[in-house]
């Protein structure tokens, strides 16, 4: 038996009242301590006080985001697309390509603040680290991948080179860079906030670092649940425009 | 007897595989006149496409020539030759008309020409109400239609067909013959048509060609002046009938044996 | 062989080209492969950090536990949201959604919650790692053929047999890849955690040699730690490839 979309939903809020609901009573309680996970109500009365400063902080994230996004998206999608076509140059460079993927990035993460300071530019460029590797794998896969009939069917109608990237690879490919875009945004927006966290002067990052060290917690919570709130939005757009533009699929 | 619109002289061509050189045409020689409808016929792997390849300049022969009006070929050249492929190969981001439109398109004929063009085609492909659609949502015969109407579109004199119903089932197979014949009676185009089906290549050519086993040659060549549409019960269709398939027979027993 | 070469001749001409920009530039800010190597040794030998091994044994331990719990964790709710329908539709969205979220923003309610220490990471480590090997596992059962357990069951097969002998080889394939992801990043959690706080651990090294320019130490560290990363990740592939060979 499956449940219909009505009952999926409501047993969705039902859950989200509960998990509130207890939180709140074992805090009242002092079953827990209100210094570390404070009641909800203290966390939704912590709004007002924080709200400004916290939309500011956002606001500055993710413009250094959108910047970071924007590179990694560029510069993801041409690299797929040189790498994607390129298959001799590609398989040579392929380990490096994943190693660099795959390493934790934290690790060069003192060494970008060192050579480019407290300010924005380190965020935007961890920002973009984080952002590209995924978006160009996938538009690297997606390019090797597209089907080799479409584009001999296409030679036979007299399509140049050019002709064939503009006519046939890059629609070919709008879906997968669209899943890029969704992945990619997650990963720019996490690159901004550990920058921010670790050397940030500004931002959503340094301003919930400033509130862990100071025990703040209901402000912390807050500043935590705007930022996901932020995130879970921007991936649900994103999910819009998607629907919309592979209607073909 | 007119000049021939396509001469092949004597193209041969090999491919290597991970399994060895393989030689897929050899030594084949056939001209064509204009208005023909002449069908390839062949066992797998017989070299049929490789051949309708080399028409298309798709595939470059390793030795001799194709000349298209007294013209070498020296690649795709759409303004002589539309070529229709066995998996329809339709784009499926765009749609019914977009897919037609689509070598107008390349050859930069402007928007409202294009679409004019592709629409009165419409009619014909039977697709009349299928304009929006995208090809996910047609049938395999539908698809087949439109990639024929893509080519029918930039309008050659010379339409090559690579098995264009070889996926369809039967029925669907015997309605789209009938309906080719209607479309290419009504033109003076030249069609090359590679094709598995004795019944197809009997139903609808003016000329079947019979190639062997690999290396692909030429074998026998059957002309048909019997008007259209063609009784397939008549006697004379079934002796037809019984002559082709005794060619072909032995070519296929031979392709089985190749492990093809 | 000529895909070896050019590879090698790429890594070489990485590292000559930076050895000469640092040389160029400021060795201290880019730290010359000539600089790196006999930092390395020195770190190696115990001279520049004597309490490496010590270091390196925390960040150890707090993997193995953050990735122990995460597959605890994982396996269990993966299974749950699975095997019954009304938990998946209900909760499966609800963890994608919070997937959607960059994990990191929870890294300070943790530290606020558990210190400084190891617990800390043990927990952004865990948090990471059981995403993907929930997420896989769902996936997993949902790729099972329904038609073999309906097959199986036929034969009069109990539940316990089903889960056994179909259900899990049919998704062990997908759960393995769930299980290695899963891996990788519970690695990056800790890493990450350390070297945004943390009084112990390779993160904390770092952060020292980082707050003193000891640059050359800095990057000796670094490539400690990616040996531990890639050792992990070497680890993982193989059993990966060993799961591959049973479902096959």
């Amino acid at each position: 038996m499956t449940p219909g979309r009505a009952r999926v939903v409501g047993l969705q809020l039902a859950s989200v009242l509960v998990v509130v609901a207890a939180w709140e009573g074992l805090a009242r309680a002092g079953w827990v301590d209100a210094l570390f996970v404070p009641a909800p109500s203290a966390v939704a009365l912590s709004v007002p006080s924080v709200g400004r400063e916290a939309v500011a902080a956002l606001a500055d994230t993710l413009a250094k985001t959108a910047v970071a996004y924007a590179l990694s998206v560029v510069l993801g999608v041409a690299a797929g697309l040189v790498l994607g076509s390129a298959r001799v140059f590609e398989s040579t460079v392929r380990p490096f390509v994943i190693a660099l993927y795959g390493m934790p990035k934290i690790l060069v993460l003192p060494w970008i603040v060192l050579l480019l300071g407290y300010g924005t530019a380190p965020a935007i460029l961890y920002g973009t680290l984080h952002g590209f590797f995924p978006v160009a794998v996938l538009v690297t896969g997606a390019v090797r991948d597209v089907d080799r009939h479409l584009l001999t069917v296409a030679r036979s109608f007299g399509a140049r080179p050019l002709q064939l990237y503009l006519k046939v690879i890059l629609p070919a490919i709008v879906p997968s860079v669209i899943a890029a875009m969704r992945l990619g945004v997650v990963f720019c927006l996490l690159g901004v906030l550990v920058v921010e966290m670790f050397a940030g002067l500004r931002g959503m990052g340094s301003l919930m670092g400033a509130f862990a060290n100071g025990f703040r917690a209901p402000e912390l919570f807050a500043a935590t649940a705007l930022v996901s709130a932020a995130s879970i939005a921007i991936v649900l757009g994103l999910d819009a425009v998607n629907d919309r533009l592979s209607r073909w699929r | 007897m007119a000049r021939p619109l396509i001469a092949i002289e004597g193209v041969g061509r090999r491919f290597v595989t991970l399994s060895g050189a393989v030689e897929a045409v050899r030594d084949v020689s056939l001209s064509v006149t204009e208005g023909e409808f002449c069908t390839i016929i062949g066992p797998s792997g017989c070299g049929k496409s490789t051949l309708l390849g080399m028409l298309g300049g798709l595939v470059v022969p390793d030795a001799g020539r194709v000349l298209i009006a007294g013209t070498a070929v020296r690649g795709p050249d759409p303004r002589s030759v539309a070529t229709v492929f066995q998996d329809p190969g339709l784009f499926p981001w765009r749609t019914v008309v977009e897919n037609i439109e689509f070598g107008l398109e390349l050859q930069g004929v402007d928007r409202q020409t294009r679409r004019r063009t592709a629409t009165d085609l419409l009619g014909p492909l039977g697709l009349r109400d299928f304009a929006a659609k995208y090809p996910r949502e047609l049938s395999g015969g539908m698809r087949q239609r439109v990639a024929i109407g893509r080519a029918l579109a930039i309008d050659t004199p010379i339409v090559l067909m690579d098995e264009p119903f070889g996926a369809l089932d039967e029925q669907t197979r015997m309605l789209m013959g009938e309906w080719l014949l209607e479309i290419w009676r009504r033109t003076t185009k030249t069609v090359i048509f590679v094709t598995h089906s004795l019944n197809e290549a009997l139903a609808l050519s003016t000329r079947v060609v019979v190639m062997t086993a690999r290396p692909g040659r030429i074998k026998s060549v059957l002309e048909l002046l019997q008007p259209y549409p063609r009784a397939m019960e008549s006697p004379e269709m079934v002796s037809l009938r019984a002559k082709l398939w005794s060619e072909i027979r032995e070519e296929s027993f031979r392709a089985m044996g190749d492990g093809a | 062989m000529r895909v070896a070469l050019a590879r090698a001749a790429i890594v070489a001409v990485v590292l000559l080209a930076w050895e000469i920009a640092a040389r160029v530039g400021s060795p201290l800010l880019y730290v010359p492969p000539s600089a790196a190597v006999p930092a390395l040794r020195d770190l190696l030998l115990l001279r520049s950090y004597p309490d490496l091994p010590e270091n390196l044994l925390i960040t150890t331990r707090e993997i193995v536990v953050a990735y122990g719990l995460a597959v605890a964790a994982g396996l269990a709710v993966g299974f749950a949201l699975g095997l019954y329908r009304t938990l998946g539709r209900v909760y499966g969205p609800m963890l994608a959604a919070l997937y959607a979220v960059p994990a990191v923003v929870w890294y300070p309610s943790l530290m606020l919650f558990f210190g400084l220490d190891a617990a800390s990471k043990i927990a952004f480590g865990f948090l990471l790692g059981f995403f993907p090997i929930t997420l896989a596992t769902l996936a997993g059962i949902r790729q099972v053929n329904p038609q073999l357990v309906t097959v199986a069951r036929a034969f009069g097969a109990r539940p316990a047999t089903v889960f056994v002998k179909v259900l899990v080889p049919g998704m062990l394939f997908t759960l393995v890849g769930g299980l290695r992801t899963g891996l990788a990043l519970s690695v990056v959690g800790v890493i990450v955690g350390e070297i945004l706080g943390s009084k112990a651990g390779m993160g904390a090294l770092i952060n020292h040699a980082y707050g003193l320019l000891r640059t050359a130490d800095y990057v000796a560290l670094v490539v400690v730690t990616l040996v531990v990363v890639v050792a992990t990740d070497a680890a993982a592939s193989l059993l990966e490839r060993r799961a591959r060979r049973w479902t096959e």
